[in-house]
């Protein structure tokens, strides 16, 4: 028989969630508006690039894509009110006026002949800075207290992973002179610059700061 | 990225070849797959038909480019649009899903092109669905779309689910049953936010029914899709009012289709 007078601790040996998180719940808040913005954004340009790109596999995954982006979107945007913010759209804002500079840029290439800037925009520059900024956030807040949001960014990142893999494939796949590296490489440089400027997709701090502060010397 | 992309910019590989409505009208070709005379045309699509094989190859290539053109038109809603000015978000939710269920019909429908014994490219495509895709007014364009040409899809699908069945051919079938229970989505999608959008603007309501019979009209040439026993397109009934439409509204459709019938060269 158990013995169900027999006392256990609240936390199993193997959980080592703690307390407490990084972010306060305004902070929290205000990170994930500028996380739907981001994914709004993000999945407004895939739908508008699908009938502007003529290879029939990219088209596709777009369309499959800016569906992902959308469902992050309505995630963040349904965590919004638990976190006491109840006009959703007022903190659904870009962290500021640099990211809006490197949406305005990476969404810039139109003609099908530019299919490669399209998908390096997205899968080589982006993405990668959401994965960083998203891990960071999950990571760095606390497991118990912010649960929902934990639990919502993990689905979000296998997405991610998922997307990204598929998306840098297909600039693989389609990058075959010096020239078109070149092209790549060039896009990339020029919108990682503005991402640079920006500090992250939520701003500097995105993925938080690793250096020490130490004494000046005299 | 410009907002409203036009219809003849439309991205494609060397494989695919544009034709106008009049041109491919009038493509003795056509004429070949469709049947040698009008009545033969106008005959319901079985597998027993002499030409009934080509005419189902030939329609599920115009479903493949169709799916290809309903997944551009519902993302450039995504892009073309501002939340909050233009639209509300859950629309763009919405036309994003639809992105997802297009691009897997896409994926669907060229698996069973291929399976019946179809190359891409083999016949032509016309940009009608996605021109009905390019109305700058966001009701006009989700009525023009979801209700007309997606209530058009619940017609080929479910008359193609039923000549798999009698074809004996059960890859056919279950495709067709499952891409027809998305565009029941997609209808209800569009007798939605027709609803919603319209629900203190009659004359927008009526304006964009107004646009809705515009393109039921394109694609009922001849009584093309009716509800008569021998029509080549069954309109379905019951499909239908699961995705919003009303009684009268299904009727309209189905007299709309019973004159061009009758009106249709013998």
């Amino acid at each position: 028989m158990t013995d169900t007078k027999r006392p256990r601790e609240p936390f199993a040996p193997w959980d080592r969630r703690s307390l407490p998180g990084l972010f306060d719940v305004e902070e929290t808040a205000e990170r994930i508006g500028h996380y739907k913005w981001v994914e709004m954004k993000l999945f407004e340009a895939l739908g508008g690039w699908v009938a502007t790109v003529p290879e029939l596999d990219v088209k596709l995954r777009l369309g499959t894509h800016c569906y992902h982006h959308a469902w992050h979107a309505d995630l963040f945007d349904k965590r919004l009110p638990e976190l006491r913010e109840m006009k959703t759209e007022r903190l659904t804002v870009p962290a500021n006026d640099q990211l809006v500079a490197f949406f305005e840029a990476m969404t810039e290439p139109e003609d099908a002949t530019m299919t490669i800037e399209k998908l390096v925009g997205v899968y080589r520059v982006l993405i990668p800075h959401k994965i960083a900024a998203y891990t960071y956030h999950r990571n760095a807040t606390s497991e118990i207290t912010d649960m929902p949001t934990v639990r919502i960014l993990d689905f979000i990142l296998q997405d991610e992973f998922n997307d990204w893999r598929e998306g840098e494939m297909l600039i693989q796949s389609m990058i075959e002179t010096e020239a078109e590296v070149e092209r790549a490489m060039n896009h990339q440089l020029k919108l990682e610059k503005l991402m640079l400027a920006a500090g992250g997709i939520a701003g500097p701090g995105s993925i938080g700061d690793p250096y020490v502060e130490m004494p000046e010397e005299n | 990225m410009r907002k409203i992309f036009p219809a003849e910019e439309l991205a494609r590989d060397a494989r695919f070849i544009r034709q106008t409505n009049e041109q491919r009208l009038s493509d003795p070709r056509g004429t070949r797959v469709a049947g040698g005379n009008a009545s033969e045309q106008l005959a319901k699509l079985t597998p027993g038909l002499a030409n009934g094989p080509d005419r189902a190859r030939a329609l599920m290539h115009g479903i493949f480019v169709g799916e290809i053109q309903a997944l551009e038109g519902a993302g450039r809603t995504c892009w073309d649009f501002e939340v909050g000015e233009d639209v509300p978000f859950e629309l763009k939710l919405d036309m994003a899903r639809q992105c997802w269920d297009e691009a897997r019909h896409c994926e669907i429908s060229v698996s069973l092109a291929d399976h019946m014994g179809t190359e891409l490219g083999e016949f032509a495509e016309n940009g009608l669905l996605y021109e009905a895709a390019c109305n700058p007014d966001p009701v006009l364009r989700l009525t023009g779309v979801n209700r007309a040409l997606e209530g058009l899809a619940i017609d080929v699908f479910n008359t193609m689910k039923e000549f798999g069945n009698l074809a004996g051919d059960p890859v056919l079938e279950f495709c067709e049953d499952w891409m027809l229970a998305d565009e029941v989505t997609h209808v209800k999608m569009g007798s939605d936010w027709l609803r919603r959008l319209t629900e203190n603007d009659k004359e927008r309501l009526e304006k964009a029914l107004e646009f809705q019979k515009v393109v039921d009209r394109l694609f009922s040439f001849n009584g093309f899709r009716g509800e008569d026993d021998d029509s080549p397109i069954q309109l379905t009934r019951r499909f239908r009012e699961l995705a919003g439409f009303s009684d009268d509204e299904i009727d309209e459709i189905a007299d709309m289709s019973r004159e061009a019938r009758a009106e249709a060269p013998s």
